[in-house]
């Protein structure tokens, strides 16, 4: 069986992102249109649209199983790609698509399962050798035997999920204390988000960097990885920018560290794209974190360095294709960053700022990829997450992909919610940042501020205000303004709209 | 009417604390050394509101407004000023001298959200930066910690149910 026709378990960007690649491929493409956002961007892509505005079910669509195959079953789609987030990683959605004949675009059922399972993945990579943080052997189930671990390893140690990712269900512990309390958090946060309470505790590493291997696995065995990513830049696991390469490794380490990656993705006979997470330490020591059994977010900046296609990777394996490119055969060329671009107050803890994008211009040039499922008119609603946007700048080097990216950054244009963009605007012009030398305590230890405004700005905003105060309180006139199409009407009240969720 | 035509100078305050003082009436100029800038505001449908200034434009939008009281979004940083004249500046700084520290402190849901855990009940001391309340918001939890040492006076907050932005969780009485 050949894959003919995609279902698309997912929205916004990443949606957009696989039906690219599969009108490239002449693959035919089906997408759910939700009552939450009837009119998103990702629908118009699609060469069928799946209605589904009607389905009153507690659970959104993207995470019901049933649903999900019974849509694949009736549009005769052969093939479900879950995209990121959802069910990407969900063996038993797995399971649910092979029994129903139809093709995954994913890893095994027992990869997703294994590695999904933070417990087992430690004991495999313990089993085969691969660099580890100090830990428990297993699961802990209260915070006697949490303390009594960590006394052992010695504090600080980090709490997680062993059903976890992205950041949620992990504390980190400094002293006896604080178990009790933190405990209780993470277990209940795990409880809340994947499930499963139970959670482990390992040695915490201080001030690490964030390096994540790219994976590629066929179903012959074949398994070669396409170099690092670097996303130490992150605040609360939420990662915010990520690069390729890192400027922490020698072509030395990344052997070594991307042998072991293919080394653990080897012990679940691991097939499609996935990434092998690593901590490196000052002293350049290197630990097993996690491996991410789906397409990542920060792919992009892979592809670009790479000049290989993941999205067209994982079909063709999914088709049952062998691997045609050899680990010789893949060359970083150049350096890429992707700035996520997300709608979230920065001045307030990078709260997040649903509402409705009144204006949105992005820029576009040969070194600038965009990846978005956002434009003017659409929402950021508060069911899914917050990005706006991928902006990927590339450059010959680090240095030149920073500046580039500062080029571009001041061309895009936002309206209608906070974003992220102030942060980026800072970070591309922070000594650390540029020299390299962060580490993912970057945001909470090396910033005293989060964003970033040039020499007038705040004097120009100052006299905004105070025009402002004018017109409402000295002029007996109504607001004159100076417009392009000579159409007479007063922004503020146009613009009262904004925050007012 | 008498006293507006006589108000020559306006101060616009920051959060802050810095001042930007401007004469009135309020011109479209701005000068920076020994040069004029001309500054505009304009709007079209591509921008929406925007200022022009040194060739280049910087989106804005009014995100509140209420009395003298402006919340500014200038190329996308917020910015808070109170606008004052030269009397009312006056007064406030003899208020401000009178004025002692604040006593209570209403803890507020910094975003939309539901309650996950209140972890602190009626009577109990907290110090600053101690989790008070978990509350989750597009898919995270948070931690909202006191940003005070003192006694919690009364418990808004509920487990299980959802608040709104700037929903009063719990007051705090400061040590």
């Amino acid at each position: 069986m050949k894959i003919n026709k995609i279902l698309i378990a997912n929205r916004g960007e990443i949606a957009i992102r696989i039906m690219k690649t599969a009108r490239l491929m002449k693959i035919n493409t089906v997408v759910i249109r939700t009552a939450v956002e009837p009119n998103a961007m990702y629908l118009s892509f699609a060469d069928e649209v799946y209605d589904n505005t009607a389905d009153d079910s507690e659970i959104p669509v993207f995470l019901n199983i049933e649903k999900l195959i019974s849509i694949a079953l009736k549009t005769k789609a052969n093939a479900i790609h879950p995209g990121y987030g959802f069910l990407a990683e969900n063996a038993y959605f797995a399971q649910k698509c092979l029994e129903n004949k139809i093709i995954f675009i994913g890893p095994s059922p027992d990869a997703l399962y294994k590695m999904g399972n933070k417990t087992i993945a430690r004991k495999l990579a313990l089993n085969n050798g691969i660099p580890m943080a100090l830990g428990s052997e297993g699961n802990i189930s209260n915070e006697e035997e949490a303390v009594a671990i960590a006394s052992k390893i010695g504090y600080p140690v980090i709490i997680k999920a062993a059903s976890g990712g992205g950041g949620r269900g992990m504390r980190i512990v400094r002293k006896s204390e604080e178990m009790e309390k933190f405990f209780m958090i993470a277990s209940k946060e795990a409880e809340k988000s994947f499930n499963d309470p139970s959670v482990f505790i390992e040695k915490y590493i201080e001030n690490p960097k964030h390096i994540e291997f790219q994976i590629l696995g066929d179903t012959k065995g074949n398994i070669i990885h396409l170099g690092e990513r670097e996303c130490s830049i992150q605040r609360k696991h939420q990662k915010l920018l990520e690069e390729a390469p890192s400027c922490a490794l020698d072509s030395r380490l990344r052997k070594k560290m991307g042998n072991m990656a293919v080394r653990i993705a080897k012990a679940v006979d691991y097939y499609s794209a996935g990434t092998v997470e690593f901590l490196l330490d000052s002293d350049r020591n290197f630990y097993f974190m996690e491996m991410n059994t789906r397409i990542q977010v920060e792919h992009p900046v892979t592809e670009i360095v790479t000049g290989i296609d993941l999205i067209e990777q994982q079909i063709r394996i999914a088709n049952g294709e062998a691997l045609k490119i050899k680990q010789e055969d893949v060359k970083i060329k150049g350096w890429a960053v992707e700035c996520r671009i997300n709608a979230e107050n920065v001045q307030a803890g990078f709260a997040p700022d649903p509402g409705k994008i009144e204006n949105l211009s992005l820029p576009s040039g040969q070194n600038i990829r965009i990846d978005t499922g956002i434009q003017a008119g659409s929402s950021i609603v508060s069911s899914y997450d917050s990005m706006i946007a991928k902006l990927i700048v590339s450059g010959k080097d680090r240095k030149e992909a920073i500046k580039n990216c500062k080029i571009a950054l001041d061309k895009v244009w936002i309206k209608g919610t906070k974003t992220t963009l102030p942060f980026f605007r800072m970070l591309v012009r922070n000594h650390k940042f540029q020299d390299g030398s962060f580490t993912t305590s970057f945001i909470e230890k090396d910033l005293d501020r989060y964003y970033f405004n040039s020499e007038y700005e705040e004097m120009l905003a100052a006299w905004l205000a105070t025009k402002l105060f004018v017109e409402e309180n000295l002029e007996e006139d109504s607001i004159q303004i100076d417009f392009e199409n000579s159409k007479v009407m007063s922004p503020w009240l146009l613009n009262k709209r904004v925050n007012q969720f | 009417m008498n006293d507006k035509l006589r108000i020559k100078k306006l101060y616009a305050l920051s959060s802050e604390n810095r001042k930007f003082s401007f004469s009135i009436p309020l011109k479209n100029k701005i000068r920076i050394g020994k040069r004029d800038y001309v500054v505009q505001l304009r709007a079209d449908e591509k921008h929406g509101t925007y200022i022009l200034w040194k060739n280049r434009k910087y989106p804005v939008e009014i995100v509140r407004s209420r009395q003298n009281k402006y919340e500014i979004l200038f190329n996308d940083i917020s910015y808070t000023f109170t606008v004052e004249t030269p009397f009312s500046l006056q007064r406030m700084k003899v208020l401000n001298s009178k004025k002692g520290k604040a006593e209570q402190e209403l803890l507020k849901a910094p975003m939309p959200g539901k309650i996950i855990d209140v972890l602190v009940r009626e009577g109990a001391t907290v110090l600053r930066g101690e989790p008070v309340v978990i509350l989750e918001a597009m898919k995270m939890q948070n931690e909202i910690q006191s940003p005070v040492n003192g006694t919690i006076k009364s418990v808004m907050a509920k487990a299980n149910t959802n608040v709104m932005k700037d929903d009063v969780l719990v007051e705090i009485k400061v040590e």
